[in-house]
């Protein structure tokens, strides 16, 4: 229950900041143009502009709640409610733009597996949430989490996918299934990338609840 | 008996009425209800509020005041705080009760502040002990609301966090509101309260799920005079009510309205 109050009300709270929100949506958006002539291209390179998107905003709203989370907790709510609620929210968020994109790259593309293209881009999403949370719980400021969150997409973007650095960065998923969806190849990618999504959101999740469960952790004083 | 009546019943005796002297006052609530032909929610506000303005008002000795004072809400043994090399809090010693209004007195950086979160359980001490007890309601100098969000969206979250209904939390939260002369505007964000209306906010936020211990850092910052004085007088109506308060200040006209004045003196 506290869990969807805080997500309905973090969403509404990024919902009325009309401009950040705006430039939120369309950065997938220039990612797409730039390649838009090559199908392959423009849907990986969209997928990792929905991925840098989200993990900012996460990223800033659970920076921005740094004040009022600890009253939460002394008020009696759980780490797990409030964290939570504020990743629900923001992966919801995530999802649907990552439908609204699916939708333009299924009418401006001829793709041959749209179900696939479409599942790269919501886990795009999925994956982005927690960690722009990680990032927050890591990196307190919010200067240095913006600039970890753009080294960590410009690897991802520039590095040998075969290679161990790309393996490492959280949305190689995105490429290997990217590469099922798009040069049809066996579903072995497919497999490959699921598994990797699944561990990346283990550790994004496990990793930013451990670290908010430790910094909003409350003694337990014995009563006078 | 409806069931706004029970529920008034059942915090009068949690506030420590004896169950007969609570029947008595929830039968003579409903009987006014009834006279003037509304529902008790719309003539009195809610329940559990309600409860606490009768008792404050009708001085029923819930915690008996002024010679034996209510049991033991916060005590502090030998409290210190040090970071790193910087000794910030040393040995302070503090026991504040149920009716009693203590206040933390001293100089610009003696940890005041730090003291206050320390009895919250937002920051751990060094040294020493503390015993509290469990509900607490604390109220910091600044930040603690969210910019995009409105009073009544603050009432939800922070009413959801204690467990309180959607509806509820709202109606508690408007008619705190109230006692401060203050009307939240539905769709006005917080960053566009002025700095007294947010500490107004931030008070209402504090004793939203009616805590036995509120402790108050500063929360008079940009009240204008007559705010100032329905501050203190809502401390008052804390303390009738069998609350303990702690409030940090460095306003020593304050001093006249405490129980007992704890002072950190210099900074260390």
């Amino acid at each position: 229950m506290t869990a969807l109050v805080v997500a309905a009300l973090s969403a509404r709270e990024v919902s009325r900041r009309r401009t950040a929100l705006l430039l939120v949506i369309t950065l997938p958006l220039w990612f797409y143009l730039v390649r838009r002539d090559q199908t392959g291209q423009s849907v990986r390179m969209l997928t990792l502009g929905i991925g840098w998107a989200v993990s900012t905003l996460t990223l800033f709203v659970v920076n921005a709640s740094r004040g009022v989370d600890p009253r939460l907790r002394l008020s009696g709510a759980s780490t797990a409610a409030v964290i939570g609620g504020r990743l629900l929210a923001m992966t919801g968020g995530g999802v649907i733009l990552a439908l609204g994109y699916w939708v333009l790259t299924a009418l401006d593309q001829d793709l041959d597996r749209p179900a696939a293209v479409a599942l790269i881009m919501v886990l795009a999403a999925v994956l982005a949430a927690p960690l722009g949370g990680l990032v927050a719980a890591l990196l307190p400021r919010e200067l240095e989490g913006a600039l970890a969150l753009l080294s960590i997409c410009a690897v991802q973007m520039l590095a040998d996918p075969a290679g161990l650095v790309a393996k490492l960065m959280p949305f190689w998923s995105a490429r290997e299934i990217g590469t099922y969806a798009i040069d049809a190849t066996a579903p072995d990618y497919l497999w490959r990338g699921l598994a990797h999504a699944a561990v990346t959101w283990l550790i994004c999740a496990g990793g930013t609840w451990a670290i908010f469960a430790w910094r909003l952790r409350l003694p337990r004083y014995p009563e006078p | 008996m409806t069931g706004w009546d029970s529920r008034f019943e059942t915090e009068l005796l949690r506030l420590g009425v004896q169950p007969g002297r609570a029947r008595q006052l929830a039968e003579e609530t409903a009987q006014q209800a009834a006279e003037c032909a509304a529902a008790p929610d719309s003539l009195f506000g809610p329940a559990h509020l309600y409860a606490r303005h009768l008792l404050s008002e009708l001085k029923t000795a819930a915690v008996p005041l002024g010679g034996a004072k209510g049991p033991v809400r916060l005590r502090l043994t030998g409290v210190g705080k040090r970071y790193r090399r910087r000794t910030v809090l040393d040995g302070v010693n503090l026991t504040v009760r149920a009716g009693e209004v203590a206040a933390i007195v001293g100089a610009n950086g003696c940890g005041k502040s730090t003291l206050l979160r320390i009895c919250a359980g937002l920051t751990r001490p060094t040294s020493g002990s503390v015993q509290r007890t469990r509900r607490v309601g604390f109220v910091p100098q600044d930040a603690g609301t969210a910019d995009w969000l409105t009073a009544d969206e603050h009432f939800t979250l922070f009413g959801a966090a204690a467990g309180m209904a959607p509806r509820r939390a709202r109606s508690t939260g408007e008619h705190l509101a109230a006692r401060l002369a203050w009307r939240p505007t539905k769709s006005q964000p917080t960053q566009h309260l002025s700095g007294g209306t947010r500490q107004k906010l931030n008070l209402v936020l504090g004793e939203l799920h009616a805590p036995d211990l509120l402790l108050l850092d500063e929360p008079y910052q940009g009240f204008d005079q007559g705010t100032y004085l329905d501050f203190w007088q809502q401390v008052h109506s804390w303390r009738d009510a069998g609350r303990a308060v702690v409030v940090v200040t460095h306003l020593l006209h304050d001093l006249q309205h405490v129980d007992h004045v704890h002072d950190l003196g210099a900074a260390q």
